[in-house]
């Protein structure tokens, strides 16, 4: 129970790592479609590792079931908001940032 | 997309039967873990389930897609593997004291049927590496790419294969088309 336990709080620690860098990209990258990028990725993978962790502390399959499916639809939703924000920059003519 | 498989009535009648039996199965589970295991639930569970499979086949009508079972547990570990190798590089390109990026943009036409099979193939390039689905415009999918080293095609190739095996396709050679 305890190494079930503490791996959970493990796997949670590297899904908080991942949301922060996708924190740190947000604020670095240096324009929409970049961000964008670091958003999406970063913060999806991060919920699959803290989904992964408290999966593994909750001892329930119905609280695992749950929490699986939160995980499936923040992807459907993060991947297909992020490609409307993509679609509607590009509509806009908003210029990609390019290498100097 | 499916004209080939309701060529006599009987096989339309079965391929409906299974994907009335599949959805009911999928939603009685759902309902199952949200509810728990208190019969007196399904009460509001049994219409629930009902509605929600009327409502899945009216809006899915269009789409008459067969998806492969098998070829699903395959996409799994390589669209979680994949969703790994972009957090991690895009966690290496946001932390490095370096300015690591190189953006541009990629165009590809994709040999994917319109539909299901193409809105989960444009939303799953925003989670390989490097790769965001910018615009789609009939087969024509704009890419923006962090780093323009990047095998961007190559990804890409392998993604559309996989999404092309979920409903019994194959992309074959892009060359001969």
């Amino acid at each position: 129970m305890t190494i079930l336990y503490h791996s959970g709080t493990f796997f949670i620690g590297i899904g908080l790592l991942f949301f922060l860098s996708g924190t740190v990209g947000l604020i670095r990258f240096p324009d929409i479609y970049t961000r964008l990028h670091a958003l999406t990725k970063a913060d999806n993978i991060g919920l699959g590792f803290v989904v992964c962790g408290l999966s593994l502390q909750s001892g329930n399959w119905a609280v695992i079931v749950k929490l699986l499916l939160i995980w499936l639809l923040v992807l459907i939703a993060s991947s297909a908001s992020c490609h409307l924000i993509a679609s509607s920059g590009m509509e806009k003519k908003i210029k990609p940032w390019t290498r100097p | 997309m499916g004209n080939d498989s309701c060529s006599s009535t009987s096989t339309a009648w079965k391929i409906l039967g299974r994907r009335i039996f599949f959805r009911l199965l999928i939603f009685s589970f759902l309902w199952y873990a949200l509810a728990g295991s208190d019969k007196a639930s399904w009460l509001l569970g049994v219409p629930a389930v009902l509605l929600v499979t009327a409502m899945s086949l009216w809006l899915a009508s269009s789409s008459s897609l067969n998806i492969h079972l098998l070829a699903v547990f395959r996409f799994i570990p390589f669209f979680l593997h994949q969703s790994l190798r972009g957090g991690i590089d895009v966690m290496h390109r946001a932390l490095s004291f370096q300015q690591l990026l190189d953006p541009g943009l990629v165009f590809y036409t994709t040999l994917l049927a319109e539909g299901s099979a193409r809105i989960l193939f444009v939303n799953c390039i925003s989670l390989l590496p490097g790769t965001l689905s910018a615009e789609l415009k009939g087969d024509q999918v704009t890419i923006h790419t962090l780093d323009q080293g990047m095998p961007v095609w190559a990804n890409i190739q392998r993604l559309e294969y996989h999404v092309a095996a979920l409903i019994g396709r194959t992309t074959g050679n892009k060359k001969s088309l």
